[in-house]
């Protein structure tokens, strides 16, 4: 790969009629690293993901995989490309073993090379002992596992990965996490998108973090946690709204931002040990009582809180 | 190879969905059998088919007093009954009285009883006297009692006409001044029946027999009056479900696009051309197999000659590639599978309607529907069968063939552009 950079995207743009999905996108993804997309629901991952497959063509703007461009060698692009779809995207009325020979020989593979591979992955995958079965038995975990196997098949370099562990149970989630991270130990380079912090958190060496349409922030891990300075997140509960009491506690030192939500406040430490005492002294005096305490050390949720002023997750 | 491993997948599908299957062939083989039982079963194949044979038993009552010595018409109309020449079609057996023969009947151990009456000689041979012969019959049975009716009639005529014979005769000797009295009438009587028991009329191992049932003959003839019937029929359900399937198997498209292993596809190191056309062999092959199923299921379930090989192969060619394409160019212009069975039922039974399809059972048609029938792939493709089973050559079915390739191709090209529009 030209200068060991598996995927390079160059201001990646998608306009559907008045709806700006991605607004251009770029990064680089090293050979043999996995790198992560974190982003809410809506945040452009799946239509970055799209056209880097060369499945929509990008309104304006290029990406490079394995040096290949998606605008001039789609075809060599896809070669070299594994992608594993957010939807399963298997035939249900087929077997493991013949979804998985399907895929196999839409990637070019025939006879005993094909045969062994498809049992080589069965093997991955965990599904040896029901390959015969029909993959519309199969447990939703299950047929993830078929899923990303079939974009194993061709052994690609570069495997893209769309929010594979969406509505999983923990065992086959746990699974799929531990293959993904098999996959590169071997020299997979790997791009994954979620919206699960952790999963970003636990996996990636790299990590983009997206919102509305943008990468609005790209770095390792560490990286990212320093430039919330790697500040303790708190989470607290009052009995009572108090004005005069957030007027008070802002005045505290050690006490980087608060944000208040009527009787919710989200409040970020250097060190909470130190802070946590000074916030129930004070709180006292004007008659409130704190109910819930709730103490995260930094994280990318905190990141993207910083960053953009609003939670990571779809909560309300 | 990438395009016959996305056919072969296809027809996986195809072939392993109970509702394909039932829509392939079940239904227009059911279709067309039920409008073959209509008809009066099966056909047995051959160039004539069996009467069944009618089980008679006949109670002779005839006592021939007065009569010339020898002569006994009850006797005489037993020997015509038990005839060899009649022993294809009835078992005669005789009753000891009246009641034994009716209660056979009633009981369905016969389908007729005769009676033929004491004075059955003495009005035979008498000009002034009548005699009724009763024939008993099962009311569920038709045609056997029909058989013995006409034959216990025709045989009644002869002695009507040697009544007759017998009394022009008299009158003639009369009006020369002879008198004829009873014992010449006699003679003539006796000797008109002679003459027509004879081997000219009929009468047993005679060159003309008493009943044939004949086919017609020529070229591509149907085995049976039934098969004739059912041809059209069932070239009809077979245009009609070839069409259906084309377009079922095309909406395997639409409904793989839903299902997301489409864009997988496309995610792979494949050309939409290469996917389409996949496709569309896997409709193609799908369509021929239906064809050569049905084609054969009926000449062994119904006995219809579908015509000369080479001309079932043209218009089969023709049927495949009109539905296959007409089929492609319907799903391109649909947007989800919910819109599929409504779309693929109602279009399909409109122009099915239209191409004549349902109403080839219909022994007179207006011109004016015929003309409106060419105007739908359906209709050209009828016509084309339609040929086929009258024994037309490869030459006189060449117009309905062509025009169905041209059709077929032109909505292939139709659907293709669009669907390259939709995925580009």
């Amino acid at each position: 790969m030209p200068d060991g950079v598996a995927i390079r995207a160059q201001d990646l743009q998608k306009q559907f009629r008045t709806v700006s999905a991605v607004r251009g996108v770029s990064f680089e993804v090293r050979a043999g690293e996995i790198f992560s997309l974190l982003g809410p629901n809506g945040a452009g991952k799946s239509t970055t993901i799209a056209m880097l497959s060369c499945l929509l063509q990008p309104t304006q703007g290029d990406a490079y995989v394995c040096g290949h461009s998606i605008r001039q060698s789609p075809q060599r692009v896809k070669a070299c490309l594994g992608v594993v779809p957010q939807d399963i995207a298997l035939y249900l009325d087929l077997s493991a073993r013949e979804n998985l020979e399907f895929w196999g020989k839409m990637y070019g593979l025939r006879g005993i090379a094909l045969r062994q591979r498809v049992a080589e992955i069965l093997e991955i995958i965990g599904l040896t002992e029901r390959q015969n079965d029909k993959a519309g038995t199969f447990s939703g975990g299950m047929q993830r596992r078929v899923n990303i196997g079939a974009a194993l098949l061709h052994r690609p370099d570069v495997i893209i990965m769309d929010e594979p562990t969406v509505g999983i149970d923990p065992q086959s989630r746990r699974h799929i996490l531990d293959n993904v991270k098999e996959l590169n130990r071997q020299g997979m380079t790997v791009l994954y998108t979620t919206h699960y912090m952790e999963e970003a958190q636990e996996l990636s060496h790299q990590i983009a973090i997206m919102d509305q349409g943008k990468v609005i922030v790209c770095g390792t891990h560490a990286e990212l946690i320093r430039l919330v300075g790697e500040r303790t997140r708190l989470d607290l509960t009052l009995d009572t709204e108090s004005d005069a009491l957030v007027a008070c506690w802002r005045s505290i030192a050690g006490i980087h931002s608060l944000l208040a939500d009527h009787s919710r406040l989200t409040v970020l430490v250097d060190d909470s040990n130190l802070v946590l005492p000074r916030l129930f002294e004070t709180a006292a005096p004007f008659g409130v009582r704190i109910t819930s305490v709730m103490i995260e050390e930094p994280n990318l949720e905190a990141v993207f809180l910083h960053l953009t002023g609003k939670a990571l997750r779809d909560e309300p | 190879m990438k395009t016959l491993t996305i056919a072969a997948k296809d027809l996986t599908h195809i072939f392993q969905s109970v509702f394909s299957l039932v829509m392939m062939f079940g239904a227009p083989l059911m279709i067309t059998g039920l409008l073959s039982f209509a008809f009066g079963g099966r056909t047995s194949g051959t160039d004539t088919f069996t009467l069944p044979v009618t089980r008679v038993q006949v109670v002779n009552l005839d006592q021939p007093v007065g009569a010339a010595p020898g002569f006994a018409a009850g006797k005489l109309l037993v020997a015509f009954l038990q005839g060899q020449a009649l022993s294809d079609v009835l078992t005669v057996t005789l009753a000891a009285d009246e009641a034994s023969a009716r209660t056979a009947v009633d009981e369905q151990q016969a389908g007729v009883a005769i009676i033929i009456p004491p004075d059955f000689t003495a009005a035979a041979t008498s000009p002034d006297r009548s005699a009724t012969v009763v024939i008993y019959r099962d009311p569920t049975l038709a045609i056997g009692p029909g058989i013995v009716k006409d034959l216990v009639s025709r045989f009644m005529d002869g002695f009507s006409g040697a009544k007759i014979a017998g009394q022009v005769t008299a009158d003639g000797l009369s009006a020369a001044g002879a008198e004829a009295d009873q014992a010449i009438k006699d003679t003539i009587v006796r000797a008109y029946t002679a003459w027509l028991q004879s081997d000219e009329h009929g009468a047993e191992g005679a060159a003309v027999p008493r009943l044939a049932v004949v086919a017609p003959t020529g070229a591509a003839q149907p085995k049976s009056q039934g098969a004739a019937r059912i041809g059209p029929i069932m070239a009809g359900m077979l245009v009609f479900f070839v069409f259906f399937m084309g377009g079922n198997g095309a909406e395997s498209i639409i409904r793989e696009a839903e299902q997301g292993t489409l864009a997988r596809q496309f995610s792979t190191p494949t050309s939409l051309s290469v996917i389409l056309g996949g496709k569309f062999i896997g409709v193609m092959v799908s369509l021929s197999i239906q064809v050569a199923v049905l084609v054969l299921a009926s000449l062994l379930l119904f006995g219809i000659q579908w015509g000369q090989a080479a001309t079932v192969m043209l218009v089969s060619l023709g049927l495949i590639v009109a539905s296959a394409g007409f089929g492609v160019m319907l799903m391109s212009l649909i947007t989800s599978s919910r819109q599929t069975g409504p779309v693929l039922g109602g279009v399909m039974t409109l122009t099915g309607m239209l191409g004549g399809l349902f109403t080839t059972a219909m022994p007179t048609i207006p011109a004016s529907f015929d003309r409106v029938a060419l105007m739908t792939p359906q209709g050209w493709a009828l016509q084309g069968w339609k040929l086929a089973l009258s024994g037309a050559g490869v030459g006189q079915t060449l117009v309905p063939v062509v025009v169905m390739l041209v059709m077929g191709s032109a909505f292939l090209v139709v659907g293709i552009v669009l669907f390259r529009r939709r995925f580009a």
